[in-house]
């Protein structure tokens, strides 16, 4: 492939092609050995100084670089576990205040409650033995009146009978004419 | 136009001695532009990790890319391989930043030492070398088993062994032809259509609207160069992967 192109040019690179005279440069084998000999040298010192020196401090660093990031994880992770941990005591614990609080409340509200019932009872006994006393001297007060009306009716009954007749009934004929 | 391959030409900055080894012959260790670019990837790829490997607990800019870096060859090596993988981390992560930083560095600068396919083939070989190592330290002789597979019918065995055997040959020559091939390509590709854009500039207003054409495209491969300089580190450390583990895991083969 490379020889066409060279053919075209061969006239004016005439001078170039000192060696091998229009072959590849590669093929001209007096530069073999030369170069053979310095690459194995050079492989060698490369090979030498990248596995004993170079490779180890690469890999070393890639190492600890995952050693790190996996301890920082892990460390995380635990952080993590211990401050989910404190919440959960710390909801216990709001929980509870909030349970007795609670508790507290209703109690006070179930005293308050009582006393007030206590008391409203002990009101309503007193209004209702003034009530009954009142209801007695108001029922004392109508008989009164009553027996009274009778006295007067008897009177009246006695007083019209003597008027119209001119004589005076008595008791006991007033007595079956008012019952 | 200037030569598109010219810059794959190895040129030497620092005239070394050649030595001569018996055997393999004159082999000259100047240090060439190829050597440089290598010696530059590999400081820089030190240099990055450097920086890259400080441990902060919070990484900077640098120091998460590199970790990225390492992060996918290691789940790499990991998902492939296996709890094994751990051991030939460093060799896999070594081959995909120094081929990462080579390519990279391409396109910054004039010279691709992935380019070279001396040092395409050599890579592929150090893996293939890796792999017959690792397979004899872990399996001894048993190693030969990787040429012929469990579950399948003995007769099949004169046909399969010499494919798998020949499959196992080819494959630092496919990796290190693959790399060479796609780093050639694109560089040689980028030059043609950046010449062009020089070249249809000086034709009027006909060839300006080509060189306006030509310079898209040199926008456009350029960023597809880019990626293709991360893939091919990519592909080639996946590949590295898939050979050491068939070895690794020769019983479940």
């Amino acid at each position: 492939m490379a020889t066409e192109h060279h053919g075209t040019t061969e006239t004016t690179e005439a001078p170039q092609g000192h060696e091998g005279g229009g072959g590849l440069p590669q093929l001209q084998f007096e530069h073999w050995g030369g170069q053979i000999v310095w690459l194995l040298l050079i492989f060698a010192v490369l090979y030498v100084v990248l596995s004993k020196g170079l490779l180890p401090r690469v890999s070393g660093a890639i190492d600890e670089r995952g050693a790190k990031i996996a301890g920082d994880i892990a460390d995380a992770r635990r952080m993590k576990d211990e401050a989910e941990a404190q919440a959960r005591a710390a909801a216990a614990e709001v929980a509870e205040a909030r349970a007795k609080a609670q508790k507290t409340a209703a109690d006070a509200k179930a005293k308050a409650a009582a006393e007030a019932a206590e008391r409203q009872a002990k009101e309503e006994a007193v209004l209702a033995e003034k009530l009954a006393a009142a209801e007695a001297s108001i029922q004392t007060a109508r008989d009164q009146a009553l027996s009274q009306v009778r006295v007067v009716a008897e009177d009246t009954a006695s007083a019209i009978v003597e008027k119209l007749t001119g004589k005076a009934a008595s008791a006991a004929e007033l007595k079956s004419a008012l019952a | 136009m200037a030569d598109p391959m010219h810059q794959f030409q190895i040129s030497k900055i620092v005239e070394l001695p050649t030595v001569t080894v018996p055997g393999l012959g004159a082999i000259d260790l100047s240090i060439t532009n190829s050597v440089a670019a290598m010696m530059s990837a590999a400081l820089l790829v030190i240099g990055f990790y450097a920086v890259a490997a400080r441990r902060a607990v919070v990484p900077g800019r640098l120091q998460s890319v590199g970790e990225m870096l390492y992060g996918l060859v290691d789940g790499l090596a990991e998902s492939i391989i296996g709890h094994d993988g751990k051991k030939y981390l460093p060799f896999i992560f070594t081959l995909f930043a120094f081929v990462l930083f080579m390519n990279m560095q391409g396109m910054f600068l004039v010279f691709t030492a992935t380019s070279q396919l001396a040092v395409t083939l050599t890579l592929g070989l150090m893996v293939i070398l890796t792999v017959v190592a690792v397979g004899f330290a872990k399996n001894g002789l048993k190693f030969f088993k990787l040429f012929a597979p469990s579950g399948v019918p003995p007769v099949l065995y004169i046909l399969l062994v010499p494919i798998e055997i020949l499959s196992f040959l080819i494959r630092p020559i496919t990796l290190g032809l693959r790399l060479f091939g796609n780093m050639l390509g694109g560089h040689v590709v980028l030059k043609i259509f950046a010449g062009f854009v020089i070249a249809l500039g000086g034709l009027g207003i006909l060839g300006w609207a080509g060189a306006a054409l030509a310079l898209t495209s040199v926008v456009a491969l350029t960023a597809l160069e880019f990626m293709v300089a991360f893939l091919q580190a990519f592909v080639f450390a996946v590949l590295a992967c898939v050979y050491i583990n068939d070895v690794v895991h020769l019983d479940s083969h």
